[in-house]
């Protein structure tokens, strides 16, 4: 067993790679030789992840992938624990459906990253995701349970369905932000302007944002700072077409 | 055995097992963090009056709380676990909850034993209360008029050590308030470790039962009653003519222990000019406690 496994990637990718496989619970039950063997999908065909990573270690619940992985897709689709670094970019699909473990991504990512998988109802049923960088469209769609937090801009549709859980996004939110938001809170450190169905109730320094904030701070070094952590935020509870249940807690001052 | 000229009895408390939670309350300063405590520990000095005893542990530094405010810990402690969380229910809600500014947070969130203190005072929130997960721990917000109040949804719960004791006989009355008071100066940093009664100090300890009145289940104890000498069994050495008593209660026995020995420690070294004549404890022939800390074992040097 090792204490980390590192996947390496040997050449940039100029296709589209489905990296669903690789996820930090299922390679922490593999050897070296397995994770060497696993089958990706490389421009469609099938590819062992040896031919397009280096591999080093095995047995370990901590995961990081080094290299441009902006063509790759799906990586910790449905992880329920263990650790996964991104230490660059990622594409789309990142954590999809994740149900526990952590996913960090140093740089951007992609469409619907932390979002539900086709046909399904429910995005991260639980864990925690952070993206560094910026996220492309439908970020934490249909989030059910967990944490994501996105540091720089998130692309419209944040939150889209969400059911619970908490969107926090670093960033400025592109509209729409929420929509048919259930439960759940989306923080928006930045620029955001809520929908109608999104009514502002007050300005109010909600007592969990500091806990939360600390613990992404403590976690995964995020640049949260003391304005953010005691700060005052604008509440805006909906979606009011759902349950109106939700909330978009917009950062105001400290 | 004498320590700073101030005999140490050969004798020993007798303590008994409880059941302890640690709640720490935070708020926008230390004053409200206080505030909330102090009303939280309020009569809340012993179990047989109470149902359970309370008391400030300590002030915790923004740093030390979940939430980066100003904290204060309390120990929370019943004789069994099943009034546990009903106390805690009871005056959480009647007194932290209503305190401005304030948010309440298990200091146990290691113990295995859970109790949903928070998940039964979410349903103040009529229906309008939200609950967040964050780092495993489940939290609920409860819309109040101020904003919301913040809790974490269950506490835990141990074993615990409650009726640590010692006597302080002094000359008179004066001299055993100021023993007392730097034994309470010198435990009250002490972690794991609380002293319920008020200023840390009793002046009317107790026994079991009574000699007259059936139902009683704790009356005077006269033995160490200066007034009543000539009247009782009195086992008040001579030229005492009062005794003030430190009871402690601590997550462990060697909380208590450490506590005892620093209090008993101070209260000698105020006694000089034979203010303080001795130290002793109460106990109850070892029959009823299974824990026991003799004064002489707890003071030798070295220990």
């Amino acid at each position: 067993m090792s204490d980390r496994i590192v996947l390496t990637l040997r050449q940039p990718l100029t296709s589209a790679l489905d990296a669903s496989p690789i996820t930090a619970d299922h390679l922490a039950a593999c050897t070296n030789v397995e994770i060497t063997a696993l089958s990706l999908r490389y421009d469609g065909e099938p590819m062992p992840v040896g031919e397009l990573f280096r591999v080093q270690g095995e047995r370990s619940p901590h995961v990081v992938l080094e290299g441009d992985l902006e063509h790759a897709s799906g990586i910790g689709t449905g992880q329920v624990r263990g650790t996964l670094v991104i230490e660059g970019s990622v594409g789309a699909d990142v954590a999809v459906g994740l149900a526990g473990g952590s996913v960090l991504v140093r740089g951007n990512a992609g469409p619907n990253a932390a979002g539900a998988p086709p046909g399904a109802s429910r995005g991260v049923t639980g864990g925690e995701v952070v993206i560094r960088g910026a996220a492309g469209e439908g970020v934490a769609g249909c989030m059910r349970r967990g944490v994501v937090a996105v540091m720089g801009d998130a692309a419209a549709g944040a939150g889209r369905g969400m059911i619970a859980g908490t969107l926090v996004i670093g960033g400025r939110a592109m509209p729409p932000v929420g929509r048919f938001l259930k439960r759940g809170s989306i923080i928006v450190l930045g620029e955001v302007e809520p929908d109608p169905l999104f009514p502002y109730a007050c300005t109010y320094r909600p007592p969990h944002v500091p806990v939360l904030f600390r613990h992404l701070r403590t976690a995964y070094g995020l640049p949260l700072s003391s304005a953010h952590i005691g700060g005052s935020y604008r509440r805006y509870c909906g979606d009011m077409a759902e349950l109106g249940r939700g909330e978009i807690l917009a950062w105001s001052a400290a | 055995m004498r320590v700073n000229g101030v005999w140490i009895e050969d004798t020993f408390a007798e303590a008994f097992t409880m059941r302890a939670a640690r709640v720490v309350i935070t708020a926008k300063s230390d004053r409200w963090a206080r505030e909330a405590a102090l009303k939280l520990t309020g009569f809340a000095t012993s179990v047989i009056g109470c149902k359970c005893e309370a008391g400030i542990e300590r002030a915790l530094a923004a740093e030390e709380t979940p939430d980066g405010r100003p904290g204060t810990s309390v120990l929370f402690l019943t004789m069994d676990k099943e009034s546990l969380p009903t106390r805690l229910i009871e005056r959480l809600g009647q007194t932290v909850l209503t305190c401005p500014t304030t948010a309440c947070f298990d200091g146990l969130p290691a113990a295995p034993d859970r109790l949903g203190v928070g998940k039964a005072l979410r349903v103040f929130g009529d229906g309008f209360q939200a609950s967040k997960v964050i780092a495993g721990r489940r939290y609920w917000r409860i819309p109040v008029m101020e904003g919301e109040f913040l809790i974490d949804e269950t506490f835990g719960m141990q074993k615990a050590v409650g009726g640590g004791n010692f006597l302080i006989l002094a000359r008179d009355a004066d001299a055993a308030l100021v023993a007392a008071e730097a034994a309470v100066l010198a435990i009250e940093p002490m972690a794991g470790v609380i002293l319920p009664f008020p200023g840390g100090i009793v002046r009317s300890g107790s026994k079991v039962g009574s000699r007259r009145y059936k139902k009683m289940i704790a009356t005077t104890n006269d033995a160490f009653s200066p007034t009543v000498r000539p009247l009782t069994a009195s086992a008040l050495p001579e030229g005492v003519s009062a005794v003030l008593e430190i009871v402690l209660d601590g997550l462990d026995g060697g909380a208590i222990q450490d506590a005892m020995r620093a209090g008993i420690h101070a209260a000698c070294g105020v006694g000089g000019e034979g203010r303080v004549i001795s130290i002793s404890a109460g106990n109850y022939g070892g029959k009823l406690g299974p824990h026991h800390f003799p004064l002489r074992s707890i003071m030798a040097p070295g220990t």
